[in-house]
């Protein structure tokens, strides 16, 4: 396709730039030690899995290391046990389609651990782990682009959020290993190289900021 | 010069006047002070109250995008009311919270209404008491004291119409208003802002029957909540960032506030806002800084109030005068509650800025001082861990060494300490700030209506 045709070509559907805003319920469950934290993480809802780790990603999208989710930062600053807050800070998120997977996944690396210190296991955290929920709304946006040069304007006037409930959570919505703006980009515009290239960007080590940043250079790119 | 001279502004001209400058305590020479400061204001009496800021204002804050989700949230609810009552129109933070909050979801087009309850001083004395012992005071709840409670929620309830689509009863005054709640279409919210976590039994066996006949209720940390049969949300509590505490200023404001105070900008400054209070820990605060004044240069500066008009405030303010001793480098303000704007030019002025409270409620200082972008060091008590993301958003301490060891490190690790204190600002941006707290309200207001709740993603 050249370029002119790239950038003037209308996509059957509009890219539809939506945000999703949480509200943070409490949970029952609370732990304030290891093995009641693997307790905790078997019973809770899954929408408090997502909150812990979705969300929490979404809440400090600022910080470019040292935060991957609640139970590896709980883990290490309130149970000092840095070896198991590294695995689980290893468990990415974007390997996941479904919440009940992403669970399982945790509660194993935790079983394990247990298992293996059950010293640690049973000493008291410096401060209890509070599981909460998210309840979400999602939001419509102005910007519903249909060519690409729209498209990059709108990446760049959305807020964080909508970045992130597009690129990060859409996993779960589409169930697949992919999220929604590669998804437009192969479907629509017929760029299979850009939306594998925006798959590939690394969320654990860059803000959300630098995120939309390299994603609106590489359809720039295209443009 | 010496130091820890508390200088209440109120009484310092003529102090100023008998001890002249450079004698052996150390004392800021108002009156050159104000006229200097003539082109900001006279801060011995209080200011004119600005008009409530438009949301309009909050753009350059908080971008387009977010105030057009604010916008869009509101968009369903438009015709909707709301009503607010709490127990005082002016002082203390909720009232505070509320003067900002009420207009900006009325220019939502979401009605807001204020009401306040009255009450005879009986009354207010069981508050007090019941206030106390919902936060782990020692109390023994007569049947006397019931009747006072309920009777003045009851003539208040008489009184006030609850006509609204959504009710939000805030604190334990005014909890049993619930009884007054006759239309099923309508939510009552409980918003809690005290620290409920270690209640007096008696108190809260009492409140409680009255709380499980609300819709939800809203605490300021997860640490703060009880187990209760109705859904509990997490609301944070907010600054206002336009705010005179908070908006910003010009760097001559903050220079002429240094000069009157007598606060050397060219050398590291340490500093502490809070009220003469032992939960606060002033003279632990001191202790930590004579600890890491060992090793590096900086003044400290304790600035609060609350010692001119309650005793046990002058009690403490002494200890800490005590503390300080001759040390030249502490500088202690006793200033009076409106000196929003000179709080403001001092946490701007510091170099770090530290919150060493033994107890606290959510620690609205921690979050004036994060929103500056200071490097912060604080205590991991009350709401602080939910501000303070150890090493990535300000550091934790759980001791006066470890206070010190911090101030030692952040003063020489600038880069370290800029790095936090850029965090910090945007931890306040994405979840402190006023806007944040009317976009909270939204979506309790549409969740509690049904209102497209998205399943999960």
């Amino acid at each position: 396709m050249s370029e002119v045709e790239t950038q003037v070509r209308k996509s059957k559907k509009p890219f539809y730039f939506n945000t999703s805003e949480h509200l943070l319920r409490i949970g029952r469950e609370k732990a304030a030690n290891l093995s009641e934290l693997l307790e905790g993480l078997r019973r809770c809802p899954a929408n408090s899995v997502f909150q812990h780790t979705f969300r929490t990603l979404q809440e400090h999208h600022f910080i470019r290391r040292g935060f991957s989710n609640d139970f590896a930062h709980w883990t290490l600053s309130a149970c000092n046990e840095p070896a198991l807050a590294e695995r689980l800070a290893s468990v990415d998120v974007r390997e996941f389609t479904s919440l009940e997977d992403l669970r399982q996944s945790l509660v194993s690396v935790l079983e394990e651990y247990v298992r293996d210190n059950p010293d640690a296991a049973a000493r008291r955290a410096e401060e209890s782990f509070y599981f909460c929920a998210a309840d979400i709304v999602v939001l419509p946006t102005s910007f519903v682009p249909e060519t690409l040069p729209g498209f990059a304007d709108g990446l760049r006037r959305v807020s964080v959020h909508s970045i992130h409930h597009h690129f990060i959570e859409a996993r779960l919505r589409l169930k697949l290993m992919s999220n929604d703006f590669s998804q437009w980009l192969l479907e629509e515009m017929s760029l299979p190289d850009e939306a594998r290239a925006i798959n590939r960007i690394d969320i654990y080590t860059a803000t959300m900021e630098h995120v939309r940043k390299q994603i609106i250079g590489i359809v720039e790119h295209a443009v | 010069m010496s130091a820890q001279k508390a200088m209440n502004p109120l009484e310092s001209v003529a102090e100023a006047r008998d001890s002249g400058v450079g004698g052996p305590a150390r004392v800021v020479p108002i009156a050159a002070g104000a006229e200097r400061r003539q082109s900001i204001r006279d801060f011995r009496t209080p200011p004119v109250p600005q008009p409530p800021a438009r949301l309009d204002d909050y753009q350059n804050i908080i971008g387009q995008a977010s105030l057009d989700a604010l916008r869009f949230l509101a968009r369903d609810l438009k015709g909707k009311t709301i009503k607010m009552v709490n127990s005082t129109a002016v002082g203390g933070g909720v009232a505070e919270m509320l003067n900002r909050l009420v207009p900006m979801l009325s220019e939502l087009e979401v009605t807001t209404h204020w009401d306040v309850i009255t009450g005879g001083n009986d009354f207010f004395e069981v508050t007090k008491a019941f206030h106390n012992a919902l936060q782990g005071n020692d109390y023994q709840l007569a049947k006397h004291v019931e009747e006072i409670f309920l009777m003045y929620n009851e003539q208040n309830m008489r009184r006030m119409q609850f006509s609204e689509d959504l009710v939000v009863i805030h604190d334990p005054q005014p909890a049993a208003l619930v009884c007054g709640r006759k239309d099923s279409t309508s939510h009552w919210v409980w918003r809690c802002h005290i620290d409920l976590s270690h209640p007096n039994t008696q108190v809260w066996g009492f409140l409680r029957p009255y709380i499980e006949r609300y819709d939800a209720a809203i605490f300021s940390s997860q640490s703060f909540a009880r187990q209760l049969p109705i859904p509990q949300y997490l609301f944070y509590p907010c600054i206002d960032p336009l705010s005179e505490k908070n908006k910003e200023i010009d760097d001559s404001i903050v220079q002429a506030v240094c000069d009157e105070f007598r606060v050397d900008r060219s050398r590291p400054i340490v500093l502490q806002v809070s009220r003469f209070d032992r939960a606060k820990d002033p003279v632990g605060v001191i202790q930590a800084f004579k600890l890491a004044k060992k090793y590096v240069d900086c003044q400290l500066v304790m600035a609060g109030g609350g010692a001119s008009d309650d005793p046990e405030g002058a009690a403490v303010l002494q200890e800490v005068k005590a503390a300080a001793g001759e040390d030249p480098d502490i500088i202690i303000l006793d200033l009076p509650p409106w000196c929003a704007l000179e709080i403001n030019a001092l946490q701007r002025a510091s170099t770090l800025i530290v919150q060493k409270s033994i107890k606290e409620g959510f620690g609205l200082t921690v979050t004036e001082a994060l929103w500056k972008g200071k490097p912060t060091i604080a205590s991991a008590v009350g709401g602080i861990p939910n501000q303070i993301i150890h090493k990535l958003t300000g550091v934790l301490v759980h001791s006066v060494e470890g206070c010190a060891y911090q101030i030692r490190y952040l003063l020489t690790h600038p880069d370290f300490a800029k790095r936090l204190g850029e965090n910090g600002r945007e931890h306040v941006k994405e979840n402190f700030l006023m806007t944040t707290n009317a976009k909270r309200w939204l979506l309790l207001f549409r969740i509690l209506n049904g209102t497209q709740t998205a399943p999960l993603p």
